[in-house]
């Protein structure tokens, strides 16, 4: 995946491209508007991240001209928490934005979403290790042992077979299962993770659920 | 846009003032003017009438006649001034007697009958030399031998419009004196009416952020002036509270951000002090996530607070199910009431017509409260209650009971019942506050009552009006 990051601050643009990077894309790093404009016309990107605050020429400025040329999927950052601003973004063409400070993890679930062409696809069965689930039935087996899970419990499960190899951060694992789309001062994912351990892996050799420090959880075969 | 000047009030009156002392007083005297006119004119018509009497009496005699005839000067002499006209003729000739001095032209004037006794209106009125007027009135007489006579007096009144002129002159003067002095009285009057107002404004302009306990005197200010100084005295005491409380916010606010950059600074120092495994930067790494998350979250928290957009908020409100939203909150906190033995029991039914993402938010901070403060193995019960007018949420536990003289403070910012316990905690201390103002947002009531162990927040949302 090309990514064009467009970022001003040099502490930000340096560890967005080499967080970006170190996931294995393909990352170009634009210290300025002109620079981001001029590069976002002359190489397709599959996804740009576009800072809005910025010299020389505002976030603004450059959607609003790359919009009379190419349609890439923008995700811009803002540091100002003001609806006008948001709904401006997205009226300029804007896909998607992030309010500074914003979770890293929740970049990339964000930029994986921006990008995934056509519908998604639900997986019926799906199998990760010795661990089944049937998404219809809502039955779980591992090692042909039935788990019976209630129902957000399920859904975590789901959420993180459906993502597994990723990392996802706990707002938005708040977010996906319960629908609450702020940060919380509880522990309440942690909690649910914890509970969802105890039946899913506690009983077996294999953990497949892993916690990320200062990010959030992993579901994978790998430690 | 209006962007006159503002007036000056005490001009204004002055002019005012003015204007109608010179109205009231120039009436006046032209009323008076017109009475001292019609007077004199009466008297002037009268001394013409009596004239042309004493001639009519006196041409009866036929030894007047030849008087006339041979000595004219003595009638001349007899009218008197150069003013008065005379003429008698008998009709078509040329007149026996001609007193003229002034040359003025006589129009021919019908003459009064000799049968009829002569009045006041037989005098005839006319304009006379440059403006002048000129009365006049003719008589026949019969006069023996000679026949029919004519008798014509007239009189050029100068002297009259002499006197007139003069008074109407003294009208004027005098009305513009008055109204003179009367717009300087007045405009001294009102200038030292309005003194207790720039007394006031004085006294507001000294009142500062240094000094919001002044309060406005209302000592020696006039009786109209009291309301305005007891308005703005209250203002001023809203104000005061109001900064006060904001000030206080800051402050709370510096102090909140203290504990997780005092942990960010000291652990990352010491983690520097010397080499360290890569599992140990590893974990100082994630320690100050954990602390900078929980910084973002303050931060989120005040803007949230400060934010005021409240109409935004207001236009993405929905029709939401009670019975799902509760059910939702029930789960969401499922696993965190189940590590302390607690059950979240929900009840109810209705419609709540709010913002999801704010309903959620108070309500996740009522429950979280409710869990973090509950005894354990007790139950939390969430209710909703439908009414006439909307939607009540009730969210109650058992645990102990809050003091009564701390109810009231809990929705302030950063107010904590145990000020030692909390500080560290995961708590900062808004979380009230922002169920406070998402219910402002949403027109809707909040508020707390705790008794006999029973703790319970209730929220009121008004239900949708077309």
């Amino acid at each position: 995946m090309n990514i064009l990051v467009v970022e001003d601050e040099p502490k930000a643009g340096n560890y967005l491209l080499n967080g970006l990077q170190e996931l294995g894309y393909c990352v170009s790093l634009a210290r300025d508007g002109v620079d981001g404009l001029h590069q976002a016309l002359e190489t397709p990107f599959d996804v740009i991240v576009l800072d809005v605050m910025m010299p020389k020429m505002d976030g603004w400025e450059v959607l609003r001209r790359l919009r009379k040329e190419a349609d890439t999927p923008v995700l811009f950052l803002t540091a100002r928490d003001d609806i006008a601003d948001r709904i401006k973004g997205l009226e300029l063409g804007a896909d998607d934005y992030l309010i500074k400070p914003f979770s890293f993890a929740e970049l990339v679930a964000r930029l994986r979403t921006l990008t995934r062409r056509g519908p998604i696809r639900e997986d019926e069965q799906l199998q990760i290790a010795d661990l089944q689930i049937d998404v219809l039935k809502r039955r779980v087996t591992r090692a042909d042992t039935r788990i019976t899970l209630t129902n957000k419990e399920f859904a975590l499960l789901h959420l993180f077979a459906a993502h597994h190899g990723q990392v996802l951060s706990r707002s938005l694992i708040a977010s996906r299962v319960w629908d609450m789309n702020f940060d919380s001062d509880t522990n309440v994912v942690d909690v649910a993770v914890r509970r969802l351990r105890l039946k899913i892996d506690d009983p077996f050799q294999l953990k497949l659920i892993h916690s990320v420090r200062g990010i959030g959880y992993r579901f994978d075969t790998q430690p | 846009m209006n962007r006159r000047r503002p007036y000056s009030l005490t001009l204004r009156l002055a002019l005012i003032f003015a204007l109608l002392a010179f109205a009231l007083l120039t009436t006046l005297g032209v009323a008076l003017y017109r009475e001292l006119e019609q007077e004199l004119v009466r008297r002037d018509d009268a001394a013409l009438i009596s004239r042309v009497d004493q001639l009519r009496n006196l041409l009866n005699d036929g030894n007047t006649l030849d008087l006339i005839r041979t000595k004219p000067e003595l009638f001349q002499n007899m009218l008197g001034n150069r003013e008065s006209v005379l003429s008698i003729a008998a009709p078509g000739q040329k007149p026996l007697l001609l007193v003229n001095p002034a040359n003025i032209e006589l129009p021919p004037v019908k003459p009064v009958p000799k049968d009829h006794v002569l009045a006041l209106t037989d005098v005839q009125h006319l304009p006379g030399l440059n403006g002048v007027p000129f009365s006049t009135v003719a008589a026949s007489i019969d006069s023996g031998d000679l026949g029919s006579l004519q008798v014509t007096s007239g009189r050029l009144m100068t002297e009259r419009t002499a006197v007139l002129a003069s008074y109407r002159l003294s009208v004027y003067i005098l009305a513009s004196i008055a109204a003179l002095i009367l717009a300087v009285v007045g405009y001294l009057l009102v200038h030292r009416g309005l003194l207790p107002l720039r007394r006031l404004a004085r006294h507001a302009q000294g009142i500062g952020v240094s000094n919001l306990a002044e309060r406005l005197d209302g000592h020696g200010a006039p009786r109209e002036l009291l309301p305005m100084i007891e308005s703005f005295n209250t203002m001023l005491e809203r104000l005061a509270k109001g900064f006060v409380q904001l000030g206080q916010v800051s402050t709370d606010m510096a102090h909140e951000l203290r504990t997780p950059i005092n942990n960010l600074l000291g652990e990352t120092q010491v983690a520097l002090q010397q080499d360290r495994s890569i599992e140990g930067y590893q974990q100082l790494l994630a320690s100050n996530v954990e602390e900078l998350e929980r910084l973002a979250r303050m931060l989120d928290n005040m803007l949230f607070l400060a934010r005021t957009d409240p109409a935004g908020a207001l236009h993405q409100r929905q029709e939401l199910n009670a019975a799902d939203e509760v059910q939702r909150i029930a789960d969401y906190f499922e696993g965190l009431a189940g590590d302390v033995g607690m059950r979240i029991m929900t009840e109810g039914e209705g419609v709540i017509w709010a913002e999801p993402m704010l309903l959620r938010r108070a309500l996740a901070n009522l429950c979280a409260n409710a869990i973090k403060y509950g005894a354990p193995g007790s139950d939390l019960l969430i209710q909703a209650v439908p009414d006439a007018e909307g939607l009540h949420l009730k969210v109650s536990n058992q645990g102990a009971t809050i003091p009564a003289e701390h109810l009231p403070r809990l929705f302030e910012r950063f107010y904590r019942v145990d000020e030692s316990r909390e500080r560290s905690s995961q708590s900062n201390g808004l979380g009230l506050s922002i169920v406070a103002t998402i219910m402002q947002l949403h027109n809707g009531q909040y508020g707390v009552s705790s008794e006999d162990g029973l703790t319970c927040f209730a929220l009121f949302f008004p239900r949708r009006k077309d």
